[in-house]
């Protein structure tokens, strides 16, 4: 996938580099917000990471200004850990997502996967979704494997339509964090353990295969097999 | 100094007034001497017009013989000072004024060194009589006039400049007092306040609101000041370790295993050192107040529903229980992101801290005009004397050093109640219990 990177300090863009590189990614890197504009407007890329403060043209403008032009580049906001309006402020200026910086590189590569697969989905809202013999309703919110019903509490099955909405693909844990419980912080205990746990206590116990799967030092992906 | 003084306030604003009350004297005593001067003439031409009226009836009844009678009678009165006059076709018949052209009416004639104001008559075609008096004595009263006024003018101006002067010099060594305090302030004393005299006038308003300034600015250096202690004391540890760690991965690592075991370890301890920056950081922004903007209408009563839902699973798997009792809807402004934190942290500290089998409980009821919330468990507690302690940053129990954690999770709890311009305490009770207590929005706002 070719991938747009503006990003100002050379070392972390190296890193970033490294980290898409390694995961088959082709990047091109653009150290100035004006340069970057240009670079996005041109066009060929299936996504951009983009760094809020930038010389020449900052993170938030640029995008806000592609915006304006109907591009519709998924778009990847790198942001310092101190902002704690950065994430509202960088999804209303257009942005798909938002990392923190210092981040994992699974973090990074399973959140450029995530908003790249979002570009591509189907305009109209689905139903209901699949994987393998679990199929889950989303306007009944009710779900069954092998024509058996599960009974599921809210918050699992939320984590579960999640899951399933990234069906084949790594969900880190602070991904779950903040789009299943809309928290924004690191938790002490271990809470997207415990409710996946719990998922799979329900989900996949007592079926023939498991559909959740754990993806050591990076997240849990949902896969049929 | 002398220089400063009259640059004052306090002395323009004296000099002002000092201009103007003496502009108001200047057109009052004006009033004063055309209203009395006219008085006086009006009585000078009363008095002769008298004269004349008997003069005239003198010569009604008896003729010239009588009308010359009646001006020598007034002419031998006591204390006259009258000039007159009756001349016949230009010739003098009695008085004590020289021939003059004869005029009927209000007349001012110029004598050698003064001036007379009378009425002039004609008795018959060609007898002419006049009456006055001299005007010197007009004069003497208007200039007396002018003296006493001269006088009370200068008087009063003087105390104007006077009490003008005593007015300034008190402000000013007001203000000095200010200005001395300020730049012993900047020089670092920064435990000095603004002198207040209880007076709650206007400098004593500006004291206090420049005191109240210097208390925040104060408040947020020492936050700022701890906050940059923090990190260069308390980073410093867990650094040295990471340090540690990799020196004796470099020397003892023998297989690929142990070098990956090793790195994955030092990935760990710097994932923990970022959060510790993270965490102080945080809780730093939160003091500032840049949040309050966030805040929206929520109610505590759904979030702590969530919140029990969001904890439930992992109490249990840590062999406690975790209820909540029978929540009211209390709706509240606030930040929901900062608020989840808040209880995240202590029901985390409630899940980590105590031993298996403890009960842990939420609770939010109405009390007067504040929502209360509570969590609290059945654990063994911590002793009163450590209460206060607990809030601080990085400070960690001996029994808790084993545990996971940067001994920041009530800090911030303390710093997102504070925000919200809620208390949180501590209060008494088997287990801990940490109460927040959160200023309803009155039904007027």
């Amino acid at each position: 996938m070719k991938i747009l990177l503006i990003e100002d300090d050379p070392e972390t863009a190296a890193h970033i580099v490294y980290a898409l590189d390694g995961a088959g990614h082709d990047v091109t890197v653009c150290h100035d917000g004006l340069e970057g504009l240009e670079a996005a407007r041109a066009g060929g890329h299936a996504a951009l990471i983009v760094d809020r403060m930038l010389p020449g043209l900052d993170g938030l403008s640029l995008v806000r200004k592609l915006r304006d032009e109907a591009n519709t580049i998924p778009a990847l906001f790198l942001t310092t850990m101190s902002g704690l309006d950065d994430r509202v402020e960088g999804l209303q200026a257009g942005g798909d997502d938002y990392l923190v910086k210092p981040f994992a590189f699974p973090e990074l590569l399973a959140r450029v996967q995530a908003i790249t697969r979002r570009g591509n989905a189907p305009s109209s809202e689905p139903v209901r979704l699949c994987a393998g013999d679990l199929e889950i309703d989303l306007i009944r919110r009710t779900v069954q494997r092998a024509g058996k019903a599960i009974d599921l509490q809210a918050q699992e099955f939320r984590l579960l339509e999640y899951l399933m909405r990234n069906m084949g693909r790594v969900v880190t844990r602070t991904m779950l964090l903040e789009n299943v419980w809309d928290l924004h912080f690191d938790p002490r205990t271990n809470i997207v353990e415990t409710h996946l746990s719990r998922l799979r206590g329900k989900v996949d116990r007592g079926f023939g295969s498991e559909l959740i799967h754990t993806v050591r030092g990076s997240g849990y992906i949902l896969r049929a097999e | 100094m002398r220089n400063r003084f009259f640059r004052t306030e306090g002395f323009r604003l004296s000099a002002l007034f000092a201009a103007v009350f003496a502009l108001s004297f200047v057109i009052l005593g004006g009033f004063v001497l055309v209203i009395t001067n006219q008085a006086l003439r009006d009585q000078i031409l009363a008095f002769s017009a008298t004269d004349i009226a008997a003069i005239r009836d003198g010569y009604a009844h008896e003729g010239v013989h009588e009308a010359r009678e009646v001006i020598n009678q007034l002419m031998a009165a006591p204390a006259s000072s009258g000039f007159y006059l009756l001349q016949q076709d230009g010739k003098v018949l009695d008085g004590n004024l020289p021939a003059m052209s004869p005029r009927a009416g209000t007349l001012e004639i110029s004598a050698s060194d003064h001036q007379i104001l009378g009425t002039g008559a004609f008795l018959a075609p060609g007898l002419y009589v006049f009456s006055g008096s001299n005007t010197t004595r007009l004069n003497a009263v208007q200039s007396h006039l002018l003296n006493v006024m001269m006088g009370l003018f200068a008087a009063a101006l003087l105390l104007a400049v006077a009490g003008g002067a005593l007015v300034s010099r008190g402000f000013l060594r007001r203000t000095d007092a200010m200005a001395t305090a300020c730049r012993d302030i900047m020089n670092g004393n920064l435990k000095l306040r603004i002198p207040v005299r209880g007076t709650g006038d206007e400098l004593d308003r500006l004291a206090e609101a420049i005191n109240a300034m210097l208390s925040r600015i104060a408040a947020l250096m020492e936050n700022l000041s701890q906050v940059s202690n923090d990190i260069a004391h308390d980073l410093r540890t867990p650094v040295t370790h990471l340090r540690h760690r990799l020196e004796r991965a470099q020397a003892d690592s023998k297989t690929l295993g142990d070098h990956r075991a090793a790195l994955e370890a030092a990935i760990a301890k710097a994932d923990e050192i970022l959060g510790l920056f993270a965490a102080l950081l945080r809780i730093a922004q939160i003091e500032g107040g840049a949040r309050r903007a966030a805040f929206a209408a929520l109610d505590l009563g759904a979030l702590l529903i969530q919140m029990r839902e969001l904890f439930e699973p992992v109490a249990e798997e840590a062999g406690h229980t975790l209820e909540l009792t029978n929540p009211e809807t209390l709706t509240i402004r606030g930040d929901r992101q900062l608020l989840v934190q808040l209880l995240s942290n202590l029901i985390e500290n409630a899940i980590v801290h105590t031993p298996q089998g403890t009960r842990i409980r939420l609770s939010l009821a109405r009390d007067h005009d504040r929502a209360v919330v509570r969590v609290s468990d059945d654990g063994p507690g911590v002793p009163q004397e450590e209460h206060e302690r607990l809030f601080r940053r990085l400070y960690r129990r001996e029994a808790s050093r084993s545990q996971p954690g940067y001994g920041l999770g009530l800090a911030l709890a303390a710093a997102v109640a504070e925000l919200h311009g809620a208390d949180i305490s501590i209060v008494e009770g088997p287990g801990l219990v940490v109460e927040i207590s959160f200023p309803l929005p009155s039904a007027s706002l």
